[in-house]
Protein backbone atom coordinates (compact mmCIF):
# COMPACT_ATOMS: atom_id res chain seq x y z
CA UNK A 1 0.00 0.00 0.00
CA UNK A 2 1.01 3.60 -0.69
CA UNK A 3 0.84 5.36 2.45
CA UNK A 4 0.53 9.12 2.15
CA UNK A 5 1.83 10.70 5.87
CA UNK A 6 1.56 14.37 6.88
CA UNK A 7 3.41 14.72 9.81
CA UNK A 8 5.09 18.06 10.19
CA UNK A 9 7.23 16.36 13.02
CA UNK A 10 10.62 15.05 10.93
CA UNK A 11 11.72 13.21 14.11
CA UNK A 12 7.68 11.19 14.47
CA UNK A 13 7.53 10.73 10.85
CA UNK A 14 10.42 9.01 10.62
CA UNK A 15 9.60 6.65 13.46
CA UNK A 16 6.25 6.15 11.90
CA UNK A 17 7.84 5.65 8.36
CA UNK A 18 10.09 3.29 9.14
CA UNK A 19 7.43 0.85 11.26
CA UNK A 20 4.85 0.97 8.42
CA UNK A 21 7.74 0.19 5.94
CA UNK A 22 8.58 -2.75 7.93
CA UNK A 23 4.86 -3.72 6.92
CA UNK A 24 5.50 -3.60 3.57
CA UNK A 25 4.24 -0.25 2.83
CA UNK A 26 5.38 2.56 0.74
CA UNK A 27 5.30 5.74 2.88
CA UNK A 28 5.32 8.87 1.42
CA UNK A 29 5.86 11.82 3.49
CA UNK A 30 4.50 15.44 3.39
CA UNK A 31 5.12 17.84 6.32
CA UNK A 32 2.38 20.33 5.27
CA UNK A 33 -1.08 20.78 3.93
CA UNK A 34 0.31 22.01 0.51
CA UNK A 35 3.16 19.48 0.81
CA UNK A 36 0.50 16.92 0.79
CA UNK A 37 -1.32 18.09 -2.01
CA UNK A 38 1.18 18.20 -4.19
CA UNK A 39 2.36 14.45 -3.13
CA UNK A 40 -0.72 12.93 -4.03
CA UNK A 41 -1.32 15.11 -7.24
CA UNK A 42 2.23 12.94 -8.50
CA UNK A 43 0.50 9.92 -7.35
CA UNK A 44 -2.86 8.99 -5.67
CA UNK A 45 -2.52 7.01 -1.89
CA UNK A 46 -3.96 4.01 -0.83
CA UNK A 47 -4.33 5.69 2.71
CA UNK A 48 -3.63 9.10 4.02
CA UNK A 49 -2.31 8.96 7.72
CA UNK A 50 -3.10 12.67 8.84
CA UNK A 51 -1.78 15.36 11.84
CA UNK A 52 -4.60 17.69 12.15
CA UNK A 53 -1.99 20.35 14.02
CA UNK A 54 -0.14 21.89 11.60
CA UNK A 55 1.54 25.07 11.23
CA UNK A 56 -0.01 27.41 8.17
CA UNK A 57 -2.33 24.90 6.90
CA UNK A 58 -4.30 22.80 9.46
CA UNK A 59 -5.65 18.98 8.50
CA UNK A 60 -9.03 19.72 8.33
CA UNK A 61 -8.05 22.59 5.68
CA UNK A 62 -6.14 19.81 3.81
CA UNK A 63 -8.79 17.16 4.25
CA UNK A 64 -11.71 20.03 2.46
CA UNK A 65 -9.24 20.49 0.01
CA UNK A 66 -8.69 16.97 -0.69
CA UNK A 67 -11.81 15.90 -0.65
CA UNK A 68 -12.66 18.72 -3.20
CA UNK A 69 -11.28 16.44 -5.82
CA UNK A 70 -13.37 13.56 -7.36
CA UNK A 71 -10.18 11.26 -7.80
CA UNK A 72 -9.63 11.31 -3.73
CA UNK A 73 -12.93 11.07 -2.49
CA UNK A 74 -12.84 7.37 -2.10
CA UNK A 75 -9.05 7.44 -0.45
CA UNK A 76 -9.43 6.76 3.36
CA UNK A 77 -8.43 8.99 5.70
CA UNK A 78 -6.94 8.13 9.20
CA UNK A 79 -6.46 10.82 11.68
CA UNK A 80 -3.36 10.30 13.99
CA UNK A 81 -3.06 13.39 15.66
CA UNK A 82 -2.30 15.65 19.42
CA UNK A 83 -5.40 16.87 19.54
CA UNK A 84 -7.29 14.85 22.44
CA UNK A 85 -10.38 13.51 21.24
CA UNK A 86 -11.90 15.60 23.86
CA UNK A 87 -11.69 18.55 22.50
CA UNK A 88 -12.53 17.08 18.60
CA UNK A 89 -15.58 18.33 19.56
CA UNK A 90 -17.02 17.64 15.65
CA UNK A 91 -14.90 14.50 15.30
CA UNK A 92 -18.80 13.15 13.72
CA UNK A 93 -18.25 15.53 11.05
CA UNK A 94 -14.63 14.59 10.16
CA UNK A 95 -16.10 10.95 9.72
CA UNK A 96 -19.57 11.54 7.83
CA UNK A 97 -18.26 14.92 5.40
CA UNK A 98 -14.32 13.93 5.54
CA UNK A 99 -14.38 10.45 5.14
CA UNK A 100 -12.27 10.14 7.96
CA UNK A 101 -12.37 5.99 9.17
CA UNK A 102 -10.88 6.42 12.49
CA UNK A 103 -9.37 8.97 15.16
CA UNK A 104 -6.08 8.12 17.16
CA UNK A 105 -4.70 9.99 19.64
CA UNK A 106 -1.19 9.64 18.85
CA UNK A 107 0.39 9.93 22.89
CA UNK A 108 -2.14 6.89 23.29
CA UNK A 109 -1.23 4.81 20.29
CA UNK A 110 1.83 3.33 19.87
CA UNK A 111 3.57 2.57 16.57
CA UNK A 112 1.93 -1.27 16.58
CA UNK A 113 -1.46 -0.07 16.96
CA UNK A 114 -0.62 2.67 14.48
CA UNK A 115 0.56 -0.02 11.77
CA UNK A 116 -2.78 -2.41 13.05
CA UNK A 117 -4.81 0.42 12.35
CA UNK A 118 -3.71 1.19 8.92
CA UNK A 119 -3.52 -2.67 8.07
CA UNK A 120 -7.21 -2.69 8.89
CA UNK A 121 -7.97 0.41 7.08
CA UNK A 122 -5.59 -0.51 3.94
CA UNK A 123 -7.92 -4.24 3.99
CA UNK A 124 -11.31 -2.37 3.88
CA UNK A 125 -10.14 -0.24 1.42
CA UNK B 1 -12.87 49.17 -13.95
CA UNK B 2 -9.71 49.01 -15.22
CA UNK B 3 -10.36 48.72 -19.37
CA UNK B 4 -13.56 47.48 -20.61
CA UNK B 5 -13.08 43.22 -19.48
CA UNK B 6 -10.63 43.29 -16.56
CA UNK B 7 -12.19 43.88 -13.36
CA UNK B 8 -11.28 44.15 -9.67
CA UNK B 9 -13.23 43.05 -6.71
CA UNK B 10 -13.25 41.97 -2.98
CA UNK B 11 -13.96 38.79 -2.25
CA UNK B 12 -14.55 35.74 -0.34
CA UNK B 13 -13.80 31.85 -1.31
CA UNK B 14 -16.87 29.93 -1.01
CA UNK B 15 -15.70 26.82 -2.31
CA UNK B 16 -13.71 25.40 -5.18
CA UNK B 17 -13.93 22.53 -7.81
CA UNK B 18 -11.49 20.96 -10.19
CA UNK B 19 -12.17 22.07 -14.13
CA UNK B 20 -10.01 19.64 -16.37
CA UNK B 21 -6.58 18.49 -14.71
CA UNK B 22 -4.44 21.82 -13.58
CA UNK B 23 -7.61 24.48 -13.40
CA UNK B 24 -9.30 24.95 -10.15
CA UNK B 25 -12.85 27.25 -10.44
CA UNK B 26 -13.50 29.12 -7.46
CA UNK B 27 -16.64 30.50 -6.11
CA UNK B 28 -16.27 34.06 -5.04
CA UNK B 29 -18.79 35.97 -2.96
CA UNK B 30 -18.29 39.58 -3.36
CA UNK B 31 -19.76 42.67 -1.95
CA UNK B 32 -21.11 44.36 -5.10
CA UNK B 33 -21.43 41.53 -7.29
CA UNK B 34 -22.92 39.00 -5.53
CA UNK B 35 -21.76 35.30 -6.12
CA UNK B 36 -18.68 35.25 -8.81
CA UNK B 37 -16.97 32.56 -10.77
CA UNK B 38 -13.95 32.32 -11.84
CA UNK B 39 -11.49 29.91 -13.15
CA UNK B 40 -7.99 29.90 -11.58
CA UNK B 41 -5.27 28.10 -14.38
CA UNK B 42 -2.83 26.01 -13.73
CA UNK B 43 -3.25 25.99 -9.72
CA UNK B 44 -3.31 22.57 -9.45
CA UNK B 45 -0.03 22.07 -11.01
CA UNK B 46 1.98 24.44 -9.20
CA UNK B 47 2.81 25.51 -5.91
CA UNK B 48 0.08 27.58 -4.99
CA UNK B 49 -2.02 27.91 -1.96
CA UNK B 50 -4.68 25.60 -1.09
CA UNK B 51 -7.49 27.19 -2.10
CA UNK B 52 -5.98 27.78 -5.95
CA UNK B 53 -4.49 31.32 -5.18
CA UNK B 54 -6.91 32.41 -2.63
CA UNK B 55 -6.64 31.49 1.31
CA UNK B 56 -9.43 31.02 2.61
CA UNK B 57 -10.83 32.78 5.90
CA UNK B 58 -9.72 35.91 4.38
CA UNK B 59 -10.88 38.97 2.16
CA UNK B 60 -9.02 39.34 -1.08
CA UNK B 61 -8.71 41.77 -3.91
CA UNK B 62 -9.04 40.12 -7.37
CA UNK B 63 -8.29 40.89 -10.63
CA UNK B 64 -10.24 38.87 -12.81
CA UNK B 65 -11.77 39.00 -17.00
CA UNK B 66 -15.24 38.72 -17.01
CA UNK B 67 -16.23 35.67 -19.50
CA UNK B 68 -18.97 35.61 -21.80
CA UNK B 69 -20.54 32.82 -19.92
CA UNK B 70 -21.35 32.54 -16.18
CA UNK B 71 -17.53 31.93 -15.71
CA UNK B 72 -14.54 34.67 -15.90
CA UNK B 73 -10.36 34.20 -15.35
CA UNK B 74 -8.79 34.72 -12.05
CA UNK B 75 -5.98 37.24 -13.27
CA UNK B 76 -4.23 37.79 -9.92
CA UNK B 77 -5.13 38.13 -6.12
CA UNK B 78 -3.98 40.10 -3.40
CA UNK B 79 -4.33 39.69 0.35
CA UNK B 80 -5.98 42.25 2.23
CA UNK B 81 -6.77 40.61 5.51
CA UNK B 82 -6.27 37.17 6.67
CA UNK B 83 -8.03 35.71 9.69
CA UNK B 84 -5.38 33.26 10.37
CA UNK B 85 -6.30 32.67 14.26
CA UNK B 86 -9.13 30.57 12.48
CA UNK B 87 -6.60 28.06 11.31
CA UNK B 88 -5.09 27.29 14.87
CA UNK B 89 -7.62 26.16 16.03
CA UNK B 90 -9.42 22.53 14.77
CA UNK B 91 -13.26 23.89 15.93
CA UNK B 92 -12.71 26.86 14.51
CA UNK B 93 -11.82 25.82 11.58
CA UNK B 94 -14.71 23.36 10.60
CA UNK B 95 -17.37 25.77 12.25
CA UNK B 96 -15.95 28.79 9.87
CA UNK B 97 -16.11 25.81 6.87
CA UNK B 98 -20.21 25.19 8.18
CA UNK B 99 -20.69 28.88 8.12
CA UNK B 100 -19.60 29.42 4.08
CA UNK B 101 -21.57 25.99 3.64
CA UNK B 102 -24.45 27.67 5.13
CA UNK B 103 -24.35 30.86 3.08
CA UNK B 104 -23.47 29.48 -0.03
CA UNK B 105 -26.89 26.95 0.70
CA UNK B 106 -28.88 29.68 1.51
CA UNK B 107 -28.01 32.35 -0.63
CA UNK B 108 -28.93 33.08 -4.64
CA UNK B 109 -26.26 33.86 -7.08
CA UNK B 110 -26.95 37.45 -6.28
CA UNK B 111 -27.34 37.99 -2.62
CA UNK B 112 -27.17 41.28 -1.30
CA UNK B 113 -24.28 43.25 0.01
CA UNK B 114 -25.20 42.37 3.64
CA UNK B 115 -24.33 38.50 3.57
CA UNK B 116 -20.62 39.43 2.78
CA UNK B 117 -20.21 41.67 5.41
CA UNK B 118 -21.81 39.01 7.99
CA UNK B 119 -18.81 36.49 6.34
CA UNK B 120 -16.08 38.99 7.56
CA UNK B 121 -18.09 39.68 10.73
CA UNK B 122 -18.23 36.09 11.22
CA UNK B 123 -14.35 35.47 10.49
CA UNK B 124 -13.42 38.11 12.56
CA UNK B 125 -15.50 36.65 15.53
CA UNK B 126 -13.73 33.14 15.00
CA UNK B 127 -10.55 34.93 14.75
CA UNK B 128 -11.18 35.77 17.96
CA UNK B 129 -10.48 33.40 20.40
CA UNK B 130 -11.80 34.96 23.62
CA UNK B 131 -15.41 34.39 21.54
CA UNK B 132 -17.24 31.45 22.42
CA UNK B 133 -17.84 29.02 18.92
CA UNK B 134 -21.48 27.86 19.98
CA UNK B 135 -22.10 31.62 20.16
CA UNK B 136 -20.79 32.34 16.71
CA UNK B 137 -22.27 29.64 15.05
CA UNK B 138 -26.10 30.39 16.76
CA UNK B 139 -25.07 34.41 16.49
CA UNK B 140 -24.87 33.37 12.30
CA UNK B 141 -28.11 31.17 12.00
CA UNK B 142 -30.03 34.23 13.28
CA UNK B 143 -28.20 36.68 11.00
CA UNK B 144 -29.37 34.09 8.01
CA UNK B 145 -32.48 34.01 9.19
CA UNK B 146 -32.95 38.16 9.60
CA UNK B 147 -31.52 38.58 6.33
CA UNK B 148 -33.08 36.06 4.46
CA UNK B 149 -36.57 38.29 6.55
CA UNK B 150 -37.32 35.42 9.01
CA UNK B 151 -36.80 37.27 12.10
CA UNK B 152 -39.67 35.74 14.58
CA UNK B 153 -41.70 38.03 16.25
CA UNK B 154 -40.14 38.74 19.74
CA UNK B 155 -42.67 41.62 21.42
CA UNK B 156 -45.70 39.85 21.26
CA UNK B 157 -48.12 36.58 20.65
CA UNK B 158 -49.88 35.91 17.87
CA UNK B 159 -52.46 37.39 19.18
CA UNK B 160 -51.12 41.03 19.62
CA UNK B 161 -50.88 40.66 23.28
CA UNK B 162 -47.12 41.90 24.54
CA UNK B 163 -44.85 38.94 25.69
CA UNK B 164 -44.30 39.83 29.90
CA UNK B 165 -41.80 39.11 31.96
CA UNK B 166 -43.30 37.00 34.29
CA UNK B 167 -44.67 34.32 31.88
CA UNK B 168 -42.75 31.38 30.13
CA UNK B 169 -43.11 31.08 26.59
CA UNK B 170 -42.97 28.04 23.74
CA UNK B 171 -42.02 28.69 20.09
CA UNK B 172 -44.75 28.26 17.49
CA UNK B 173 -42.97 27.77 14.34
CA UNK B 174 -46.61 28.09 12.62
CA UNK B 175 -46.86 31.65 14.08
CA UNK B 176 -42.86 32.56 14.07
CA UNK B 177 -44.07 33.97 17.52
CA UNK B 178 -43.70 33.15 21.07
CA UNK B 179 -46.72 31.42 23.26
CA UNK B 180 -47.73 31.36 26.27
CA UNK B 181 -48.64 28.12 27.69
CA UNK B 182 -51.04 27.31 30.59
CA UNK B 183 -48.23 24.59 31.95
CA UNK B 184 -45.36 27.03 31.55
CA UNK B 185 -42.61 27.25 28.88
CA UNK B 186 -38.90 26.36 27.66
CA UNK B 187 -38.09 30.21 27.24
CA UNK B 188 -38.49 33.13 30.05
CA UNK B 189 -37.74 36.74 29.47
CA UNK B 190 -34.27 36.46 29.69
CA UNK B 191 -33.90 34.69 27.20
CA UNK B 192 -36.18 36.29 24.39
CA UNK B 193 -34.56 39.50 25.71
CA UNK B 194 -31.81 37.87 24.21
CA UNK B 195 -32.33 36.68 21.10
CA UNK B 196 -34.25 40.25 20.47
CA UNK B 197 -30.12 41.57 20.94
CA UNK B 198 -29.13 38.75 18.53
CA UNK B 199 -31.71 39.20 16.13
CA UNK B 200 -31.16 42.97 15.91
CA UNK B 201 -27.87 42.26 14.47
CA UNK B 202 -25.12 43.06 17.17
CA UNK B 203 -21.45 41.65 17.32
CA UNK B 204 -20.56 38.54 18.55
CA UNK B 205 -18.32 40.60 20.59
CA UNK B 206 -21.35 42.83 21.85
CA UNK B 207 -23.30 39.44 22.99
CA UNK B 208 -20.21 37.93 24.51
CA UNK B 209 -20.28 40.68 27.07
CA UNK B 210 -23.94 40.28 27.70
CA UNK B 211 -24.47 38.64 31.43
CA UNK B 212 -24.87 35.16 31.32
CA UNK B 213 -24.28 34.79 27.60
CA UNK B 214 -23.35 31.32 27.99
CA UNK B 215 -26.49 29.91 29.61
CA UNK B 216 -28.30 32.28 27.15
CA UNK B 217 -26.08 31.04 24.12
CA UNK B 218 -27.01 27.17 25.39
CA UNK B 219 -31.18 28.40 26.09
CA UNK B 220 -31.80 29.20 22.47
CA UNK B 221 -29.10 27.59 20.41
CA UNK B 222 -31.01 25.02 19.39
CA UNK B 223 -34.30 27.08 18.99
CA UNK B 224 -32.24 29.04 16.45
CA UNK B 225 -30.91 25.95 14.81
CA UNK B 226 -35.01 24.77 14.55
CA UNK B 227 -35.83 27.74 13.19
CA UNK B 228 -33.09 27.94 10.03
CA UNK B 229 -33.86 24.25 9.58
CA UNK B 230 -37.59 25.36 9.43
CA UNK B 231 -37.04 28.73 7.42
CA UNK B 232 -34.41 28.56 5.43
CA UNK B 233 -33.97 26.48 2.41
Amino acid sequence: MRILLIEPDRLLAGAYASALEQQGHTVVHAVSAQGAVHQADQQTPDVVVLELQMPRHNGVEFLYEFRSYTEWLGVPVLVHSFVPPSELTRAVKLRAELGVVQILHKPATSLRQLCEAVAHVAVAA
Amino acid sequence: MMNNRQEVTEAIVLARTEYGEADRILTLLTPENGKLRLIAKGVRRVKSKLAGGIELFSVTNVTYIKGRGDIGTLISARLVTYYSKIVGDIDRTMLGYDLIKQLHKVTEDEPEADYYHLLVQAFAALDDATIDIELIRMWFGAQLLRLSGHTPNLRTEPGGAKLTAEQAYEFSFDDSAFVARPDGGAYRADAIKFLRIVFDGNQPAVLAHVGGAARLVEQTRQLVAFMGQQYLR
